[in-house]
């Protein structure tokens, strides 16, 4: 097999690396560019979402994307959410909900509800519980996560309500 | 202790660790970096039970960048290792007694060379007969999965006479009772780096563990190293539940480190986590229970066989646990109890949250149903008529004290869930069943074992106190709840205070996170470690300002002296620093294992003194004609004593419902062929986001545990154990099925 030769950003920067084409995203996150909030957990199967990434802003199992995959592609981890020591609101709100206990799971399940609330500001329950369904928790049992991201999205979008009163005047 | 002036304690303290994890930057061992990390990787069994005839590494040693293969032979030390029973083989030598038992480890300057080697190395097996059912392993012809025989231990503990209280009894009830290996499906899988470091001749070893000086201890062991030579240190955990209470993986990651003189790194993968780790006990309960008419329940006879697979692990102490718990929350004067511990060629079983207690509920809380049912008395009436009071015995003679009045109250407050659960309208097409279950869960280790607990407090020069837990927050949280009581005592801001993670040459000894017994020893440790460092801090105050301690007092971090003057803390701490001293206070905690109230005939770690109480109620609905189990509503009632952190009790709570929901209805580790399991998420179905109860209440009592720490005790474990048996009494009363088998099965609620 020969190695390819991909461009992509991640977080907002561009990478242009040489890799076999069937080595992992996640691999290719934790090992070259040292990115380690992406997690396996279930090895390479696409189970547990722990390895959670947006891609294009779509929801990826970075376990299951391929370097031959990434030319050109956009790349969302968890690191590149907040700026500096400032949160995202989903961050802020799984620590207010108290979401967040081994952590292990936790940057894929932001990532998942970041893409949820990305295309859908107002989620209902059962919106919410689909779009964190792909990340397994065995800790909290889910029902703060849950909770954290309809507060996150209260959040989001009283200050988009704020941000766009401004604009108007 | 109780302290009624509390004001941190309870609240939802914000847990320090969650602003790195929410980031992605909080440090598993296995995210720390090292220049020249070496990988390695285990070559396994494929076989259930085989001789090893020939190890061949010599295509595994051509492989470029491969730094060691390594066999029993070059283990330098103990070849063996296990904390109750050293009956696991580092690598195997000459047999192998499961799918998945370590032979070889391949050490490489890649993870893609460790693999490729692993896969060139050749082993010759010879495949014997396995057994597989622990009630086969038991007879006489069974092949021996270890030469001192299958039976690892046996328990037959007795109180009053059972053959006189079933000869009392006006109805006698049989039923036998079958629970699942589960995994506890940890998010982390099993990993540990270790680095040799040359100029002292020691060895440093990262861990992800429930008990970093037990992977000291036994990494000493088998590298044949004094234990001062051994470092263990605790990176975060990703989830425990009692599956960290192996050294495996931190004994071959050391075993490559010395081998090879470098840094070595060994991470499972998921099929190896479930081959290779501890999983819940698989059980087989048969239980004989006699009742007067009125339900009044005057005998027990519970024969229990637990499959611990291959090696002992923690079965020995499961048992015990189990056999204690066997007659639940109910006070019964007839009771005898035979437990056997049991070896087999599966799967490993050993520690796993709840500890035998998940098992011998399924059994006594769907026989209160059974029972209830055969008399015409409600689920709560039955349950009523036979719970423990305050001052009754639990069958090993340990008295229960006032926290024992709980279960009435958890009694009552299940009564007004049920009633409101059976007016809720079912989905169209749908049947409703409400359920309920009662449980106990016992504290610490048990008798005759030493369940010390010790952490240290040190007054640091800018202030701040730093908490020298001895032993690791697993994520549940023990970190918040230590800063919180220690900040709490001193009268200082949460954010005053740190938690700093296990390393074994620096901290002292806290014994193992597991047994609920967390909470409540390192409070109390830490609020007599308090206590000393506040009057050290008073003695130093008066010395440095020349005047007796007993005009200096402290409050809420200021030195107050007589002219009504208060002084930071921070004045005398660093005038401390300058002449090279710091204030530090070191405490112990246990359990009361008083003579009076711990029985002396009994096995060690039986019986265990203190209690924890909770009950739970299901509503499920079941699709009649697919038997599909949904668990609609939850109301989970449980006695923490006192709160320290709500969040923390709600998660705990949150997620051993959820746990629980999972060993009702999906989880079993089965064997799919010969010595082919279910060893991955794919087929090993954890419960998901969809899974959780529309509506799941969490009910917190807060009846105080005196001896405990502002009243508080163990919540850690019991939140599983209802649910599994509460889900199968609702099951019962959608379908008029009894399901005696979990997890409970589509096909169970369809066929006749």
């Amino acid at each position: 097999m020969k190695p390819v030769e991909v461009s992509f950003t991640v977080n907002h920067r561009l990478v242009r690396l040489t890799s076999l084409p069937n080595r992992s995203l996640l691999d290719i996150l934790r090992q070259d560019l040292r990115l380690e909030g992406a997690k396996d957990s279930c090895g390479g199967e696409g189970e547990c979402g722990a390895c959670t990434v947006i891609m294009n802003g779509r929801v990826v199992n970075s376990c299951l994307v391929l370097a031959g995959q990434l030319d050109g592609c956009t790349i969302l981890t968890i690191e590149g959410l907040s700026r500096g020591d400032d949160l995202h609101p989903i961050q802020k709100a799984f620590i207010e909900a108290g979401a967040v206990q081994c952590g292990y799971c936790t940057p894929g399940a932001i990532l998942s509800a970041k893409a949820l609330l990305d295309q859908v500001p107002y989620p209902s329950r059962e919106q919410i519980r689909e779009a964190l369904s792909g990340n397994l928790c065995r800790c909290t049992g889910y029902v703060k996560m849950i909770e954290a991201v309809e507060m996150a999205a209260r959040e989001i979008n009283r200050s988009s309500a704020i941000n766009t009163e401004s604009q108007n005047e | 202790m109780s302290r009624s002036s509390a004001t941190i304690i309870g609240g939802s303290e914000k847990r320090k660790d969650a602003f790195r994890k929410v980031r992605g930057e909080a440090v598993y061992a296995a995210d720390l970096p090292f220049p020249n990390l070496f990988h390695a990787k285990v070559v396994r069994s494929p076989h259930l039970s085989a001789r090893i005839m020939n190890i061949s590494a010599e295509k595994a040693r051509e492989v470029m960048g491969v730094k060691a293969v390594l066999t029993s032979a070059d283990i330098p030390g103990s070849k063996t290792f296990g904390t109750l029973v050293q009956d696991q083989s580092v690598l195997a030598d000459d047999v192998v007694r499961m799918a998945g038992d370590p032979v070889v480890l391949v050490v490489a300057e890649s993870e893609r060379a460790s693999q490729q080697a692993a896969s060139l190395v050749e082993v010759v097996y010879q495949p014997l007969e396995p057994v597989l059912d622990p009630l086969s392993a038991l007879q006489p012809d069974s092949p021996l999965v270890h030469s001192g025989g299958n039976l690892v231990t046996r328990y037959d503990v007795q109180t009053g006479d059972p053959e006189q209280g079933f000869r009392e009894a006006d109805v006698i009830l049989e039923e036998t009772f079958y629970t699942p290996r589960v995994s506890p499906g940890y998010m982390e899988l099993e990993n540990s780096t270790a680095q040799w470091n040359a100029e002292q001749n020691s060895i440093t070893v990262w861990v992800s563990s429930q008990h970093p000086f037990e992977d000291q201890r036994q990494i000493a062991m088998v590298l044949g190293l004094g234990i001062e030579k051994v470092q263990v240190i605790s990176a975060a955990v990703g989830g425990a539940f009692g599956g960290r209470e192996d050294s495996s993986i931190a004994i071959l990651a050391a075993l490559g480190a010395y081998r090879t003189r470098g840094t070595v790194r060994l991470v499972n993968n998921r099929s190896e986590s479930f081959l290779a780790h501890p999983k819940r006990h698989p059980a087989r309960i048969h239980l004989k229970v006699g009742a007067k008419k009125d339900g009044r329940l005057v005998a027990l006879h519970g024969v229990v066989h637990l499959d611990t697979g291959a090696y002992a692990s923690y079965g020995p102490a499961v048992g015990g646990l189990l056999t204690e718990v066997v007659p639940g929350s109910y006070c019964i004067p007839h009771v005898r109890v035979e437990t056997h511990v049991v070896y087999t060629n599966n799967p490993f079983a050993g520690a796993m949250r709840g500890f035998g207690s998940p098992q011998a509920h399924f059994a006594i809380e769907s026989m209160m149903d059974i029972l209830g049912d055969r008399l015409g008395i409600d689920p709560i009436e039955i349950r009523r008529r036979n719970i423990l009071q305050v001052g009754d015995r639990v069958f090993t003679g340990v008295p229960v004290d006032q926290t024992a009045s709980s279960l009435p109250i958890c009694l009552d407050l299940a009564r007004e869930a049920v009633s409101r659960f059976e007016n809720i309208q079912p989905s169209p097409g749908k049947v409703n069943g409400v359920g309920l279950a009662l449980a106990v869960q016992t504290m610490g280790y048990g008798a005759h074992i030493a369940d010390d607990s010790t952490h240290r407090l040190e007054w640091l020069p800018d202030g701040r106190v730093r908490i020298f837990l001895g032993a690791p927050d697993l994520g549940q949280g023990l970190a918040i709840a230590a800063e919180q009581i220690t900040a709490e005592v001193l009268g200082l801001p949460v954010e005053q205070v740190e938690a700093v993670n296990v390393d074994t040459w620096l901290a002292p000894k806290g014994g193992t996170t597991c047994a609920s017994r967390m909470t409540y020893l390192t409070g109390n440790a830490l609020i007599k470690a308090a206590d000393q460092l506040k009057l050290q801090l008073i003695e130093e105050a008066a010395l440095i300002m020349n005047i007796p301690p007993d005009q200096v007092s402290y409050n809420h971090g200021m030195i107050q002296i007589p002219n009504g003057r208060n002084i930071p803390v921070i004045e005398f701490t660093s005038r401390l620093a300058d002449s090279g001293q710091q204030l530090v206070s070191q405490a112990t905690a246990s359990f009361p294992y008083p003579p009076e109230i711990t029985p002396q005939h009994l096995p060690p770690g039986m019986p265990h003194v203190m209690f924890c109480f909770g009950a739970q109620v299901v509503r499920v609905e079941v699709d009649p004609e697919l038997g599909i189990v949904d668990v609609k509503d939850v109301v989970a009632i449980h006695d923490v004593g006192k709160v320290i952190n709500q969040h923390g009790v709600e998660g705990q709570i949150e997620g051993g419902v959820m746990m629980g929901i999972g060993y009702a209805l999906y989880e079993e580790m089965i064997q799919k062929t010969d010595s082919k399991w279910v060893d991955s998420f794919t087929e090993y179905l954890l419960p998901t986001c969809e899974d959780v109860p529309l509506n799941l209440e969490k009910v917190i009592l807060e009846n105080p545990e005196t001896s405990g720490p502002f009243g508080a005790k163990g919540i850690g474990e019991i939140t599983l154990v209802p649910t599994a048996p509460a889900i199968a009494n609702a099951v019962f009363r959608a379908t008029r099925r009894r399901v005696t088998k979990l997890p409970i099965k589509m096909e169970d609620l369809l066929f006749e």
